[in-house]
């Protein structure tokens, strides 16, 4: 194998593709990135056996091979390189990289014990293009209330499912459920993807790019983000049917400035940490207030509260940082928050007439 | 055989590949399907397909053919749970999921929620439980309780012994219940299910413990005497306790003892307990026991002769577990080795029951351990003393003579130092009257004689 790429394009590539690179797996030869031309171009990819990672990036070809390399060092040295033009050349498994001033040779492995990459039928596949801004938003506001409880697998990982006409995303590790639709679909879909997948597919993400593709097979999913493809197994399992657990009408409800509320959320918090979090949230229908109150047994008590549209009096008691997390996670300068008591679901969504994201948070017990 | 086969490519591929790159992909292989034509071999993962599909499959192919097994292709498939992830056509969505959501968070309820998770046993009701005098009062306040739960006896604490139907009544008026409302959320536990789960709530700090319980319509909670002595557990049944009662959710309690005698049960919890109604469960009387026995044969579809059902009823007197367990024996024996099931065969048979609860007590025995049970000395109790502490048990030391022996009245009198027979006389009558007046008296008589066949 003989070529030359540009630094900047290589660095981004090794970029994107060695987080996939694991030092832990138990096959030493994932530690590695793989490095082969396909056509005039040179694809980079790794894998840790649950996502396989590939990028590819235009390269100038004079003979085609291919080798893997110790995801770091390759990756550490590319990136301390001058932009401009490196070439690369494999001897005997050893792959030499020369650029300018700086040269070096990097003890490799064939490539043929290198795990095969998975392959996937487009045309059995169902596939969407999202732009980007929606993937990100979408994707950022349903991870953050997946589960890390492995005991629970389908917990661990979003589901993405169809739904009267609409690509859903939802999420939840039993104490908060978020759910945001996407976009319309005609195909039937229930897939569950990963926590860890949809992480790197964020990370992946730039600027530069419009649209996400994502193609749904049997057992696995991949996203193509220009050209970087990102493809994960599939989290084996039915998915709750979460929907039965959000209210459609709650007694409260309350509408205020998402400013106000992040504020005093914030401030109520810095009091709770003794009580794990726990700020209880009274909503005044004759002053016309949300107000939260929380008691740090040594460091003393706070109560704060914001001007809010209320519906009816109620007194709830949540977890601070699960608060804070949806507050991040909803868009819009007015948030509707709603509850029934004190042991039902409080819903939190923007102010608005069409809502596509739902943040439901159970109550503590106070 | 497939699985054999399996094995010897595992086993000699196991030898070519490195230990690593064996225990990643060949990990959770199998063999699924063989054909003539073809074979179909299960992998854990997509990675793991594509890597047999590529740099294996020539391999196995050889090592297949080496084991005299050649065929056309080897597929692969990535196994599932059997569900299909995503599908072109709609289909219906898994039925399982609606009950699987409501362990996720609270549960809002659900009328699939409250059958099937509510652990009654549908087998049991009203209609098949038997009532005698020494479980009416109980029968008629349970089916009160069945039809306006929560509002008129709350809680109701039924106390007995064993085998007397305690779980029968509860577990009826569970049932009774979701059958007026479907949509009412019943939950049955046994004290040791609620002590368990509330450990492991603290263990894992899992939450959702509390929910669980206060979210629900009728709380039946059975054999309350296991939470006593857990100091932590009782505390947050009080809550629980509390959270029900006042928004009037019917609470069933069971125990083997009143609240009052259950040692180590917190103040705060007894006062509770016995806030409703308490009603104890007795001893089922002949008659009643009798009726067991025939309703129970007739189930199974067999008429007892009148003489057999009396010899069952009358030899086992103390728990209907057992006189069921008794008279299924019966019924097995007489099926299996083909004979009647009469008094013959029950006696033969009711000899190997009996074994286990030694019937030989004597009048020295129900002296000395009424006279335990009482805490004084059996000479006290033999003497003439006629203080108030000592002429009760010696009452129903008397009474006892009477009722599981049969002495005769001079000699219940003479056993306890008497000379004159109408003492003895009157004792009896004096007792017999007050277990049907008095509670502690009915008690402690009952757990004298439970003492005796222990």
């Amino acid at each position: 194998m003989e070529l030359s790429v540009t630094q900047e394009n290589f660095t981004r590539a090794l970029g994107n593709v060695g987080r996939v690179a694991s030092s832990k797996a138990g096959l030493p030869i994932l530690s590695n990135i793989l490095l082969r031309t396909d056509g005039n171009r040179l694809l980079i990819a790794a894998t840790n056996l649950e996502i396989a990672s590939t990028h590819l990036i235009g390269a100038k070809i004079v003979t085609p091979g291919s080798i893997t390399v110790p995801a770091r060092l390759i990756s550490d040295f590319v990136s301390s390189l001058p932009k401009g033009q490196v070439d690369l050349k494999v001897k005997d498994n050893h792959l030499h990289i020369t650029s300018s001033s700086y040269s070096s040779i990097i003890n490799g492995v064939a490539s043929d014990e290198f795990p095969e990459l998975p392959t996937i039928d487009e045309s059995s596949t169902i596939q969407y293009s999202v732009n980007t801004a929606d993937f990100k938003q979408a994707v950022s506001q349903t991870i953050i209330t997946s589960s890390n409880d492995s005991t629970r697998p389908v917990l661990t990982g979003v589901y993405w499912h169809s739904f009267e006409g609409n690509l859903y995303l939802a999420a939840t590790d039993g104490y908060r459920l978020s759910e945001r639709r996407l976009v319309e679909t005609k195909s039937d879909v229930a897939a569950i993807i990963p926590t860890p997948t949809l992480q790197e597919v964020l990370r992946t993400l730039s600027d530069d790019t419009t649209e996400v593709d994502v193609l749904f097979d049997e057992t696995q999913v991949r996203f193509r983000v220009g050209d970087s493809e990102i493809t994960s197994r599939l989290i084996d399992g039915n998915y709750p049917d979460y929907r039965q657990l959000i209210p459609d009408t709650s007694e409260t409800n309350i509408t205020m400035a998402t400013s106000d509320f992040v504020r005093i959320t914030k401030i109520a918090g810095l009091f709770a940490r003794d009580s794990g979090g726990s700020v209880t949230l009274t909503a005044d229908q004759e002053k016309k207030t949300l107000s939260i109150h929380s008691i740090a047994s040594e460091l003393g008590e706070n109560t704060s509260s914001a001007d809010a549209e209320v519906s009816h009096d109620g007194q709830v008691t949540l977890n601070s940082r699960y608060l804070s997390e949806a507050l991040a996670a909803i868009e819009g300068d007015m948030v509707s928050f709603r509850f029934s008591g004190k042991l039902s679901p409080c819903v939190l969504t923007t102010k608005s007439d069409d809502v596509n994201y739902k943040h439901i948070i159970m109550p503590l017990k106070s | 055989m497939q699985h054999g086969l399996w094995q010897s490519v595992l086993g000699e591929i196991e030898l070519s590949v490195s230990h690593a790159a064996f225990t990643t992909w060949f990990k959770n292989t199998e063999l699924i399907e063989q054909s003539d034509s073809s074979v179909t071999i299960a992998v854990p993962n997509i990675f793991a397909k594509r890597q047999f599909e590529v740099k294996f499959n020539s391999q196995i192919k050889a090592i297949l053919e080496k084991n005299g097994v050649s065929p056309d292709e080897i597929n692969y498939t990535v196994r599932t749970t059997g569900k299909r992830t995503t599908t072109r056509e709609t289909t219906a969505p898994p039925e399982q999921s609606k009950t699987r959501a409501e362990e996720l968070i609270a549960p809002r309820p659900t009328p699939s929620a409250s059958t099937n998770n509510s652990g009654l046993n549908p087998r049991y009701s009203f209609a098949n439980f038997i009532v005698g005098s020494s479980n009416d009062l109980a029968f008629t306040a349970c089916q009160a309780v069945a039809s306006t739960p929560g509002t008129k006896y709350n809680p109701l604490f039924l106390y007995g012994g064993v085998g007397l139907g305690k779980t029968h009544l509860m577990q009826a008026v569970g049932n009774e219940i979701i059958k007026k409302q479907p949509e009412a959320r019943v939950l049955y536990i046994s004290s040791e299910t609620f002590v368990k789960e509330f450990l492991e709530s603290i263990r894992f700090k899992k939450k959702g413990f509390s929910d669980k319980y206060r979210n629900v319509d009728v709380l039946i909670v059975d054999d309350m005497q296991f939470i006593a002595g857990k100091e932590k557990t009782q505390e947050e049944f009080f809550h629980t306790f509390n959270a029900l009662h006042q928004s009037n959710k019917q609470i069933i309690i069971s125990s083997d003892k009143p609240p009052k005698s259950i040692p180590t049960l917190t103040e705060r919890l007894r006062s509770r307990f016995e806030w409703g109604m308490s009603i104890d469960i007795q001893m089922p009387d002949f008659e009643t026991r009798c009726a067991i026995v025939e309703t129970k044969a007739s189930l199974s579809g067999v008429e007892l002769g009148r003489d057999t059902i009396e010899y069952l009823a009358n030899n086992i007197k103390t728990n209907v577990r057992e006189l069921e367990g008794a008279l299924n024996q019966l019924l097995a024996y007489a099926e299996m080795r083909g004979v009647a099931p009469d008094i013959s065969t029950a006696e033969g048979l009711i000899g190997n029951v009996r074994h286990t609860r030694p019937q030989h007590v004597t009048a020295k025995q129900i002296i000395d351990k009424t006279a335990r049970h009482f805490q004084i000395d059996t000479k006290e109790i033999c003497s003439a003393k006629r203080d108030k502490h000592i002429v009760v048990p010696r009452q129903i030391a008397m009474y006892l003579l009477r009722s599981e022996l049969h002495l005769s009245f001079p000699k219940i009198a003479s056993e306890l130092g008497r000379k004159d027979h109408t003492t003895a006389i009157h004792s009896v009558e004096k007792i017999e009257k007050a277990i049907k007046l008095d509670f502690l008296v009915r008690e402690q008589v009952a757990e004298i004689r439970e003492k005796l066949y222990a």
